[in-house]
């Protein structure tokens, strides 16, 4: 976990995965998401897709989960998520991410995440507002 | 560019949203978010998404009348003025913001609809989160 964040510094490397169908079915029990489309797979390819696939709200609690473990947790005051792609069964992420900017005077720091695959390819973008410590305070 | 029949304005009936360790306990794992422990527990920035599933009233993919095979999440954003605490009883309602109308990238028309959902602290009335979902309706198939 990160004291005070500075402009340029970067999310510590985790990976996620491979992610499994379980994954999908406990995030759809926990999120009281049962779209059939994350965890049938039959009604998934009924629709089109090759397979069942994540939830993006999987996706953006995995990212959250990323920036709260770095910048600590209770910090949060802004978290945004934009949907790229989806997430597969066998898929593995992680997350990439770096503050681009500190407000002083706010007590906060601006942080840009995205969320990829082994292979880098994007699955979802965030950006967040964090409260950021200030260098004499503890 | 504004729909005809916008939706804007459209508000849900209020809804009662607890905060309870044990579903925060199962929301945690499964987004892998380590401050869940014996000894200290953290919401979920996300954890709102719970809510917006099990509580929401207002159904947007219904009354905007959208064609499920081509509707996307596009965004979701949550704003706090502090972090939700296991055992806080929020009273939450949801508002249809913005819902427009743009060309889409390969021609025909996508529609954007914005859906803002404020979850108060019930005894306090005091705005904990703010959330804004984006719901999108791909262009159809041009006749």
């Amino acid at each position: 976990m990160s004291d005070v964040l500075q402009v340029g510094d970067r999310v510590p490397h985790r990976e996620f995965g491979p992610l499994r169908r379980t994954d999908f079915v406990r995030y759809a029990g926990a999120s009281n998401d049962f779209n059939p489309v994350h965890h049938d797979d039959a009604f998934a390819q009924a629709a089109g897709q090759p397979s069942v696939f994540g939830h993006g709200m999987l996706s953006a609690g995995l990212v959250a989960s990323a920036l709260t473990a770095w910048v600590g947790p209770d910090r949060v005051v802004r978290y945004r998520v934009r949907f790229v792609d989806r997430v597969w069964p066998g898929n593995v992420l992680h997350p990439e991410g770096t503050v681009v900017a500190v407000d002083e005077s706010a007590g906060t720091a601006e942080v840009e995440l995205e969320l990829l695959r082994a292979d880098g390819t994007l699955v979802v973008r965030a950006d967040a507002t964090v409260k950021n410590r200030t260098e004499g305070h503890r | 560019m504004i729909v005809a029949d916008s939706l804007v304005g459209l508000q849900g009936e209020p809804f009662r949203f607890p905060v309870d360790e044990s579903k925060v306990r199962e929301f945690a794992r499964a987004v892998r978010d380590d401050h869940v422990t014996p000894d200290a527990m953290v919401v979920p920035p996300t954890f709102p998404a719970f809510a917006a599933s099990a509580y929401e009233t207002l159904d947007i993919l219904e009354v905007a009348g959208f064609d499920l095979k081509r509707v996307l999440h596009g965004e979701q954003e949550y704003h706090y003025t502090r972090p939700l605490r296991v055992g806080d009883r929020l009273v939450g309602r949801s508002t249809v913001v913005s819902d427009t109308v743009r060309e889409g990238r390969r021609g025909g028309q996508m529609r954007l609809v914005v859906l803002e959902t404020e979850l108060r602290d019930e005894p306090t009335e005091e705005l904990v989160v703010t959330c804004r979902a984006t719901v999108i309706e791909l262009p159809g198939v041009s006749t």
